[in-house]
Parts: C-alpha cells; sequence; structure tokens
C-alpha cells in the first residue's frame, strides 16, 4: 500500500505541474481531493491494511495530500496572469484621429432640434435670388434703406441678386407651400460689406415663418420664449418688446440678458444690459395680400436672427473672419 | 436720438424712476441705447423706429410718455396764425417740382442777433448741438422741439426771387460747414436767380446763411419726398439733423407748427419784428384719415384682449379720435403726425405696445400641427456630415467667394465652358467671383496648414456652388481634402473616400480615370454609381481632393439591414500577383469578388509590382472543404492568367 500512495503521489504531481489548463487542474483536485477521490479512498483502505502499520501510512497518506494541495494551489497562482513590472501607465495615447463639425452647423442642428419640437419643418432656397422674393413681395418698397446698392451684392442688377436675408424662403414658402405650414431656414446671406473683426460680405441667418389661420402674437411669443429657454438656458432672462421691420406688423424683438456682464453694462451689450438676439413679429398683411392670401382669414409670424454673433458668443469666438477662414482648432 | 430729460419734463411729467420711463420706453419701441450725464443733466440716447417720423423730436418723444403713463402733455405755445398769401412782398418763390409737398415761408426783420441765453443754449447743448446765434440756435431749438427742420436765409443776400427746382448737372454749393457738394439732376435745390442756396432737406449754402451782421431774415419750412432726400443725402453724404428728419414720413401739417413756434419765440424775445403775411404753397393738404378696428381681429392677431373700455384709453391716450364705436369695434380718426399708422395691423400695434407687450400671453402654437414638408436633402447632408466626421474629417465652411489669389483654381469640373459668376457691385476684390467649385477655398484652408502648422490636414465641406448655364444655378457638393506631411499613397485617400460613402449608405461606387478640366488637378478620376458621376478628383501636389455631388445622390442611399455573423467559419487566405503596369489593379479586384465562395477581398500589401491579396472563401450554409476552396481558387487564377498576364508568386 505504501508503494501504492506514492504512486498516486507522483501521478497527481505529474498532471500538475504537466498543466497549465485551469479545467485540468480543477480535473485533478476532483479526482483525488474530491469526496469520493483517490485520498477518500484510500483513508476508507487504510482499515484493510496491517494494525502495525496503519500509524506510519496514515500519516503517509496525510502528507500526500497536503503535498498535492499545496502543489496544486501553487500551480492556480502561477497560471493566474501577472502585471509586466516595467508597465507605466502615464506614457501618453495614440489617439485615433477624430472628425468635427464647424460651430456654425453645431448651432443650425440644435436649433433645428428645438423647432422640430414644434413641428417646423427646415427648408432651404436660394442664395441667388430675384429682386422680387428678397425685397418686392416682402414689402420692402424700392426707397425702402436696406435696397440701397450700397447694402445689397448685385450679380445682374437690378434684378438678379445675392439674398441679402433668409426672408427671401419666406416669400418662397409663401408662394409654394401649402398653408397650414412652419418651417424654418438656416443659411448664407450676403451684404455689401468691408471686411473686418465683426463684419462679413457673407454671414449666417436663421429666419423662422408659421402660417396657419388662429396664429396670433402670442403663439409668437410662445414659440420664442421656448426657443430661447431651450436653447439659451431656463435661468435666461428675455425681453419682448416692440420693434419696427417693414415684414411685419404688429413688429416685436427679443433681447436677451447680457452674460458677459450680469447686465452690469458692458461692451459687448454696450451698457444696456441686453443683448438684441431676434425680430419677429405677425406677417404683415401686405405681403400676405401679395401671397394672395387674407389677412383676416389666414395670419402667421415670421422671425429671423443672426447666427454668427449667436455662435461666436457660444464658442468664445472673437474674431467673425476666423468662422469661415479655417482658423479655427479642432 | 438724445433726449435731455429736463427737456421732456417741460411738456409731461416724469416718472420719479428713471428706470421706469426707459422701459416703458423701449417695451413700446424706443429703445434705450444709453444715458448719460450732460451738467448735470440726465440724457438718454433712444434708438428710434425709422418709421416714427413723429418722434424725432422732444415733443413726439413727450406724446409717447403721455400715452405710456397715462398723463396729460403741456403743448408749447405757438403764436396767433397770420394771415396766408402766395407771395411775400419782400420775395418770390416759384416751386417747379413735385417733390415738394409744402413751402411756408416768412420774413423778419431788424434782427438782433445775439448770444444765445441759458433756456436755448443748455438744452441744445444737452441734445448735442453748439450754439452759433440766437437765431440759428432758434431754428435747431424748434426742430428739435416739434420735429419740424426749419431754416433761415439773410434776406439781404438771396435777392427777390427764389425757386425750388431740380439741381443742373455739376451745378455746385459750398455749404456753410465749407464742403463742396456736386450737385445733379436728382437734387433738389433752392435756388435764387444766381446762385444755389440750400440743397433742399439737408444743408444750406454758406454765403446766404445767417451771420452776425444779418439784419433781416426770411425763415423757411418745407415738407417734401423722403424719398428724394433721401437718395440726395445718401449720394452726397450729407447726414445732418435736418436730414435725418427729412428722409422719414414727417407730416406736412408740421410744417405751420414749427414757423408760428419760432414766430413765437421770436416775439417772446423780441428778437425781430414779425411780418404780417406768411406764404404758403400747400398743393394737396393731407387729408385726415380713419382706420376701424375690430376686436375680435386685435384678438385673434394680438393674441390678447384688453377690453373695449382700455382699447379707447389707449387710443385717445395716443390723440387718436374715435368717430364711431359698435360691440364689435371701432372707427378712429388717426392724428396726422402718425404718418406710420394706416392700417388696422397697425392700430393694433399701437394697442398692444402701450399696453405693454408683457401683456402678451404665451402659448406654443396650440393648434394643430402641419404636414412636415422637410425635404429630403437635409437628412442626406446630416449623413454626409456623419460619415465624413467618422472618418476623422473636420467640418469647415468656407466663403461663398474665391478670393483673388485663388482664381485660377476656380474651374468647374464637370464642363470647361462655365464661367464663374461675378458680383457687379464688389465690396472688395476677394468678394467679387462665386466659386465654381469648392477646391480653391479647401486648398487655401489646407495650404495654410502646411506653411504654419501641422503635419496633417483633413477636411471637408458641404456647400453650394454656383454657376450660370441658361439660368442661373446652384448645386450642392460635398469636397474632401486631405495631406499628410509623408506623401501618403493614393490608396490612403481613396479608402478614406470609400469608407465615407459606405457610411453615408452609398454602396458600390466605382473609380475610374478621367481627364477633368481643372489644370491644377493631376491623377484625375470620377466616381461612379451604375453609370452615372457622381464626383471628381484629383491631386494638387501631395493634396488630395475629391468633390461629390450631393443632389444626384438625394434618394440613391442603401437602407440599412443589420447582417448577422456567418454560422460557418471562412478559410481565409493570400494571393501574391505580379500584375503588369498596363492592367487596372480594379478589374482584377472584380474577378476575384466574382469567384465562387469568395466574400470578401481586400488588397494587404504591395512591393514593386507584386499585390497581396487576401481573400475570405465561405459559404453560409456549411463550412467548405479544402477541395472546395482548392477548386475556386483554381479556376480563379487561370482566369487572371488568361485574362490579365498576371502570375502567381
Amino acid at each position: 500500500m505504501r508503494e501504492e500512495i506514492i504512486n498516486l503521489k507522483n501521478l497527481a504531481i505529474g498532471r500538475i505541474t504537466d498543466t497549465d489548463d485551469l479545467a485540468e487542474l480543477e480535473a485533478v483536485k476532483i479526482d483525488y481531493l474530491g469526496r469520493k477521490g483517490k485520498i477518500n479512498a484510500l483513508l476508507s483502505n487504510l482499515k484493510k491494511a496491517d494494525p502495525g502499520e496503519r500509524k506510519d501510512l496514515g500519516q503517509l497518506i496525510n502528507e500526500t495530500k497536503q503535498t498535492i494541495v499545496a502543489t496544486l494551489e501553487r500551480k492556480l497562482q502561477d497560471s493566474l496572469p501577472k502585471s509586466s513590472e516595467n508597465f507605466d501607465p502615464t506614457i501618453p495615447g495614440i489617439k485615433p484621429k477624430i472628425g468635427h463639425l464647424h460651430p456654425t452647423t453645431i448651432v443650425i442642428k440644435e436649433m433645428f432640434d428645438i423647432f422640430g419640437h414644434l413641428g417646423f419643418s427646415i427648408m432651404e432656397g436660394p442664395e441667388i435670388e430675384t429682386d422680387d422674393y428678397n425685397f418686392g413681395k416682402l414689402n420692402l418698397p424700392h426707397d425702402h434703406p436696406a435696397r440701397s446698392l450700397q447694402d445689397v451684392l448685385y450679380i445682374d442688377e437690378p434684378e438678379i441678386l445675392l439674398r441679402s436675408h433668409t426672408s427671401s424662403v419666406e416669400s418662397r414658402a409663401l408662394d409654394n407651400l401649402k398653408q397650414p405650414f412652419r418651417i424654418v431656414v438656416a443659411g448664407k446671406c450676403y451684404r455689401y460689406e468691408s471686411v473686418n473683426a465683426s463684419n462679413n460680405a457673407m454671414f449666417y441667418q436663421f429666419q423662422g415663418v408659421a402660417l396657419q389661420a388662429g396664429i396670433s402674437m402670442a403663439d409668437l411669443k410662445g414659440t420664442l420664449y421656448y426657443f430661447a429657454k431651450s436653447f439659451f438656458g431656463r435661468e435666461r432672462k428675455i425681453r419682448f418688446r416692440c420693434k419696427y421691420y417693414p415684414e411685419v406688423e404688429p413688429g416685436g424683438g427679443l433681447d436677451i440678458d447680457c452674460i458677459f456682464c450680469k447686465q452690469t453694462g458692458c461692451a459687448v451689450c454696450k451698457g444696456r444690459g441686453w443683448l438684441e438676439m431676434l425680430g419677429c413679429g405677425m406677417i404683415h398683411p401686405n405681403i400676405l395680400s401679395n401671397f394672395s392670401l387674407d389677412p383676416k382669414k389666414i395670419s402667421g409670424f415670421a422671425f429671423g436672427m443672426g447666427l454668427d454673433r449667436i455662435v461666436m458668443d457660444r464658442f468664445g469666438i472673437k474674431d467673425i473672419r476666423s468662422l469661415y477662414n479655417g482658423d479655427i482648432k479642432y | 436720438m438724445r433726449i435731455p430729460l429736463s427737456w421732456l419734463a417741460n411738456y409731461v411729467n416724469l416718472p420719479s424712476k428713471l428706470s421706469d420711463l426707459t422701459d416703458a420706453l423701449t417695451s413700446a419701441g424706443h429703445m434705450l441705447d444709453k444715458k448719460e450725464s450732460v451738467d448735470g443733466d440726465t440724457v438718454i440716447d433712444l434708438e428710434l423706429r425709422g418709421n416714427r417720423a413723429d418722434c424725432y423730436s422732444i415733443l413726439g418723444i413727450a406724446r409717447e410718455v403721455s400715452a405710456l403713463f397715462a398723463t396729460p402733455i403741456r403743448l408749447p405755445n405757438l403764436y396767433k396764425k397770420l394771415s396766408t398769401t402766395r407771395q411775400l412782398t419782400e420775395v418770390s418763390l416759384h416751386i417747379h417740382s413735385p417733390f415738394v409737398r409744402r413751402a411756408m415761408l416768412t420774413a423778419i426783420k431788424n434782427v438782433r442777433i445775439v448770444t444765445s441765453p441759458d433756456w436755448l443754449k443748455k438744452p441744445l447743448l444737452a441734445y448735442g448741438i453748439d450754439s452759433v446765434n440766437n437765431i440759428v440756435d432758434l431754428t435747431n431749438f424748434v426742430m428739435v422741439e416739434t420735429g419740424e427742420p426749419l431754416h433761415a436765409f439773410d434776406l439781404d443776400k438771396i435777392g427777390t426771387n427764389l425757386a425750388i427746382r431740380i439741381a443742373r448737372q455739376d451745378e455746385k454749393m459750398l455749404t456753410f460747414q465749407g464742403k463742396t457738394v456736386n450737385l445733379d439732376k436728382n437734387d433738389l435745390v433752392w435756388v435764387n436767380k444766381t446762385d444755389v442756396l440750400s440743397i433742399a432737406g439737408s444743408i444750406g449754402e454758406k454765403n446766404h446763411s445767417i451771420s452776425d451782421s444779418t439784419k433781416n431774415v426770411l425763415l423757411e419750412g418745407a415738407n417734401y419726398d423722403r424719398v428724394n432726400i433721401r437718395r440726395t443725402i445718401h449720394r452726397h453724404n450729407l447726414m445732418t439733423e435736418a436730414s435725418i428728419r427729412h428722409e422719414k414720413e414727417l407730416d406736412p401739417g408740421l410744417v405751420e407748427e414749427g414757423i408760428y413756434r419760432f414766430l413765437y419765440l421770436v416775439d417772446k424775445y423780441d428778437w425781430g419784428q414779425l411780418t404780417a403775411q406768411v406764404a404758403d404753397y400747400y398743393p394737396s393738404p393731407v387729408k385726415p384719415w380713419s382706420i376701424s378696428l375690430s376686436f375680435d381681429y386685435l384678438n385673434t392677431l394680438g393674441g390678447v384682449n384688453p377690453g373695449p373700455n382700455k382699447v379707447k384709453t389707449i387710443l385717445k391716450g395716443l390723440n387718436f379720435k374715435i368717430k364711431n364705436e359698435t360691440k364689435n369695434g371701432l372707427v378712429v380718426i388717426c392724428p396726422p403726425y402718425r404718418t406710420d399708422v394706416t392700417l388696422e395691423e397697425d392700430l393694433i400695434e399701437e394697442v398692444l405696445r402701450i399696453d405693454g407687450y408683457d401683456k402678451i400671453p404665451t402659448r406654443t402654437l396650440s393648434l394643430e400641427i402641419p404636414p412636415i414638408v422637410t425635404p429630403a436633402y437635409v437628412g442626406q447632408e446630416e449623413n454626409f456630415r456623419t460619415a465624413a466626421q467618422s472618418v476623422g474629417l473636420d467640418e469647415t465652411i468656407t466663403s461663398s467667394f474665391v478670393s483673388e489669389k485663388y482664381h485660377k483654381f476656380n474651374q468647374y469640373l464637370e464642363n470647361a465652358n462655365v464661367a464663374p459668376i461675378k458680383i457687379v457691385n464688389r465690396p472688395s476684390p476677394d468678394n467679387e467671383v462665386l466659386r465654381l467649385t469648392l477646391l480653391p477655398n479647401l486648398v487655401a484652408m489646407t495650404q495654410k496648414v502646411i506653411n504654419e502648422r501641422g503635419h496633417q490636414a483633413g477636411f471637408f465641406e458641404i456647400g453650394k456652388v454656383y454657376f450660370k448655364q441658361k439660368d442661373y444655378c446652384e448645386k450642392r457638393k460635398i469636397g474632401i481634402i486631405y495631406w499628410q506631411k509623408d506623401s501618403e499613397p493614393f490608396t490612403k485617400f481613396k479608402g478614406l473616400v470609400e469608407s465615407l460613402l459606405l457610411k453615408a449608405n452609398i454602396e458600390k461606387v466605382s473609380f475610374g480615370r478621367q481627364n477633368i478640366n481643372n489644370p491644377r488637378l493631376t491623377n484625375t478620376y470620377n466616381l461612379l454609381l451604375d453609370k452615372t458621376v457622381i464626383g471628381f478628383g484629383g491631386q494638387n501636389g501631395t493634396i488630395f481632393y475629391c468633390e461629390i455631388d450631393l443632389d444626384v445622390l438625394v434618394g440613391k442611399h442603401q437602407k440599412t439591414v443589420a447582417q448577422l455573423w456567418p454560422k460557418f467559419p471562412p478559410q481565409i487566405e493570400d494571393i501574391t500577383l505580379t500584375i503588369p503596369a498596363n492592367v487596372s489593379v480594379g478589374e482584377i479586384v472584380t474577378s476575384i469578388k466574382q469567384t465562387k465562395y469568395v466574400t470578401a477581398t481586400e488588397l494587404i500589401d504591395t512591393f514593386e509590382n507584386y499585390y497581396t491579396f487576401r481573400l475570405w472563401y465561405q459559404d453560409p450554409s456549411k463550412t467548405l472543404t479544402a477541395k472546395e476552396v482548392g477548386e475556386s481558387r483554381k479556376s480563379l487564377l487561370s482566369l487572371i492568367k488568361q485574362k490579365f498576364k498576371a502570375k502567381i508568386k
């Protein structure tokens, strides 16, 4: 029996040292140390042994068991994954190239989403426009200040020009869309301007138009408040006041509190404490009539704002030229 | 306009808190621009509305304050009406232009020219006009007070025969400020037999104006066609206190108010001897006009219903007269100075702004949601943006103009015979020519990166190009530009474009050799989807460029279908071929892809003319045997050998 025990021990140690497989080690454990394992089998055979040898043999079995347990444990320890000694988590990573969106795109997308929640569709129109769509149909009579040659870029004077505002898309919507409709527009506009840090010949505008029987100034105000609170933040203060634009009657304007000085007055808000954000109002009855709509039966509102200033404020850009000349570092 | 508060307070009681005043004025349409203190007097600067000619005066603002705070106005005293005549005895005036709507003249004799007293000098100074002498200051004072610009000639210098007519081409006038104006046939002028005396509505001539030695004065007040005045002042850059008022729609009735206010003050201070007559040219007097207002319409358009009594109080406070009243609405007569109020909607604005825009409730379009009409290309652009961003490109937006330096890059890629569109009144040479391709501005940006910073540039722009064929056209494009310091092979750029297109769900685009009409690009090619050309590409030095037409791709994207990993494993093997120089590698790839069981292939390595391809053999229904793969390979290799004379390594 002594020989049997020594053989068993050698076999078990052999199996353990020969493998790195955890499943095999688990099998060895069950084979030898399990309830019905080989060690227990030896112990139950002990009573058949010579009574004089029983004590020694019992000791030998115990030693064998302990050797197997210890070997097995050491092996299990050894087969766990180990950290390399010179691992350095402070080494700089190799970054994959990430693409970025332009700040103007980000702002437009955000605004489109907000107005999307209010049932507005997105619309576009040509940048090369006719005088009629840009001015004539919009209650901007021939001698309105905005029409002077100084302000507009002409391609074929006086009929073809680069749109000076996104209101031209309002003309096209009133001309082409079936009412009721709600649309928002974002796009490039152009004006005669010498280029400097705060003026550019090309600029972005954002425009909205809603036409539907029953729309009132209250809908305009509610829509713009919803937008302003969503876009600028609930904590911002808003001021809605009377303002004149030939395209609307009644007309209004929305101002937002100056965050640069917390309304104490600074250069950005010219000491006013408020920043002018957008112009708006109910679509002028003359415009509705221009598109064969009866102002007494259907009404609508329109609003428009310059985007570049909003983008610059949002992203801390100081010079308008850097928006569109590739100076922005991503 | 600057409003000295002590001047304003002469006509109306002001609220004790300044911010109550300025908040109310701002809300009603006259935004507080800034405020300052001049010699102890507070001056508020209001940004006035261009259609409110009546507000360019202290009295105009006083009327607004009176309406806003429901407090009475104290109108200034006027001289009693004199008898009107067609021509004065002292001087005759002939009018040869329909642009004169009204002109009043009166002579003042034995004028006493003195230094202005404080009551005259101080408010003007606070307003921003320097004192000259009592008579000149008085014309200015009455102008700022009433809004009617007046002009005083030296009666002894102007002769006895005056006329208002259109100027002759190149007629000249020296202004009292010392500037010579070269007039033309669009300008309206006051003249005598020999000289131009003033440019109507804006400025007087130097030698016929009041001086310290003036004895007798001819005072004139007039009203002109504002469009004509506006053109003149902008043509000759003649912004004056008079012209900023005359270019707006002033009430011709104001002429009389200005003249009689002036006479009252001259008489009161004994600065001259009034004559008994006033000449008044007023061929078509403005008739009072009335407007009806429906309470229902006020409610549906304004979104607020202050009630008939409140509406009446507001309108009366603004000097509208109630002509007729029913339970449904009112008919009101407009005060003649409110030249901006002609429509019912204008009246509604009056009610809303005096009641306060803060009283308008906020409703968030509580109406049925109209159909969504967003066109498909909006989503398409967004897909392309996401796709380009996901392959590591940065978005840029560049000018629609091409700066002078980059004109040579501005060639339409599809057709050589398309000329760029030009602006006729360019503000600068860099803002004159519209882009025919996104290439020039993207190259400019990339060259900036090359010259100034960085070792890599990868940009895309989604934007329009502009050209004229039969009509003016605008096409939407995506331009992709790429450069890396240690020249990258074309395959890297092509892979980027391919991944971008795949991410945008545009599948099976092929690249083919094609000469394009831009001499700045070499190694040019086109991109084809089926048989449609969707874009062009090429190389400018080490810069890769490709431009894809988004308009033709609208609706061409594949629907995304989720795919599962195949149940049976692929057999993967690499094959190295030597390919003759005259064979396009693309054709070999096509042959490989057409081979039985081959589901994918990649070019994994190239060395000289050795090309190593990795092939995936796979069957969705079983694991392929070595025999099946072997047969497949054999047929591929013999085809390649035969067709392309390619050798297997």
